[in-house]
């Protein structure tokens, strides 16, 4: 069977990329070190394959028809569709691994979700980001998933958590001998188009990585629960976290790096779990 | 609740070609969605606050990138509608 090899968190922002000459020397070398670590434990995962969670930013989907959960089945993925990403990142497409996600699918279902189903997913920003600056191959295969953490009404923290848990199951129960990777993409604090915009809110940001740390997943959804409908409304993204936390079975967390940035208006964070075997 | 045909008229100039169209001649592309007056001109106007009740964030700050307003117009704008409410 599969084995999952790693679980790892990132903040994206399209000021990362967008506005990177404004960050301070100081902020790029912390961005900087902390994507070039969350690279060097993917590479070292020496993964088969990598699912990643990160919001659908208008770029798939509008409020036609508005999935909380939706799994890209691809055997390929259209790349970047943002025109200043394109141009640091410029994939044309991304490889898929349709069984795998089609493994993905069928356990969730099995379980009592009933995620949607892309055949063609553009990879957006909240994908590639992280890809492009930790620096992982771009040949690996990517089992995209898209949370809904853009528009109300938003899947519960609870039930990210559980889709989390099933999804460790559907990779430790998937044929042959793939390591499998799990990346959250998001978060931690924002505010975008809002009267809070550029607000980080370092003091939530701390709470809710200290949550995190201790690995108690209750205390964990009710702090959020309680506190994203507070916040600004990029937080909402921390949702990819929480399903990567129930990935990893609530245990293991270790905060790669946590630095407030101004200059990109996002509390950003860097961890990994130390994947429990079950 | 969401104004549909302003958040389809916000979604749909992510499109670089159609953005091009829409900055240099907002009226043929306007003319293409079922705006009601009062949101229509809010649009031409460049309302912020008016529009921020009627579309998802994200996409309200997409349009006025799009539409050419500057980041510190941007900023300056929907930060005041938060001190508009008290």
């Amino acid at each position: 069977m599969a084995e999952l090899a790693g679980i790892y968190a990132a903040s994206h922002g399209p000021l990362i990329v967008r506005k990177w000459n404004a960050v301070t020397p100081e902020h790029r070398q912390v961005l900087t070190s902390a994507f070039t670590e969350l690279g060097r434990r993917i590479s070292a995962a020496r993964l088969d394959a990598l699912v990643i969670i990160s919001p659908d930013h208008w770029v798939n989907f509008f409020i036609d028809n508005l999935p909380s959960i939706c799994v890209g089945v691809g055997a390929t993925h259209p790349g970047p569709n943002e025109p200043w990403l394109m141009k640091e990142y410029p994939h044309t497409t991304l490889p898929g691994h349709p069984q795998l996600a089609g493994h993905i699918l069928e356990t969730a279902f099995d379980a009592g979700f009933e995620p949607s189903v892309s055949h063609r997913m553009i990879l957006d920003h909240g994908f590639c980001i992280p890809l492009m600056k930790a620096g992982v191959d771009p040949r690996l295969p990517i089992v995209p998933v898209v949370f809904n953490d853009i528009e109300p009404p938003f899947p519960s923290v609870r039930r990210c958590y559980a889709w989390g848990e099933m999804l460790a199951k559907a990779i430790r129960s998937m044929p042959g001998d793939l390591r499998v990777g799990v990346l959250a993409s998001g978060g931690l604090s924002h505010s975008i188009g809002e009267a809070t915009m550029g607000l980080v809110e370092e003091e939530f940001d701390r709470e809710c990585l200290a949550h995190f740390s201790k690995g108690d997943p209750g205390a964990l959804c009710d702090f959020l629960t309680q506190r994203l409908p507070q916040v600004g409304n990029g937080a909402s993204e921390i949702r990819n976290w929480v399903a990567a936390h129930g990935a990893a079975g609530g245990r293991g967390f270790e905060l790669i790096n946590y630095s407030p940035v101004p200059e990109v208006i996002v509390g950003c964070g860097f961890a990994s779990w130390n994947p429990v075997s079950r | 609740m969401r104004d549909y045909w302003l958040s389809k008229l916000f979604f749909d100039l992510q499109d670089p070609a159609k953005a091009a169209e829409y900055r240099a001649g907002r009226e043929q592309v306007l003319a293409r969605y079922e705006l009601e007056p009062q949101v229509r001109t809010a649009v031409e106007t460049d309302d912020v606050a008016f529009l921020a009740q009627r579309v998802n964030p994200y996409l309200l700050r997409f349009y006025f990138l799009v539409a050419g307003m500057s980041e510190e117009e941007f900023l300056r704008r929907i930060r005041a509608t938060g001190e508009a409410n008290g």
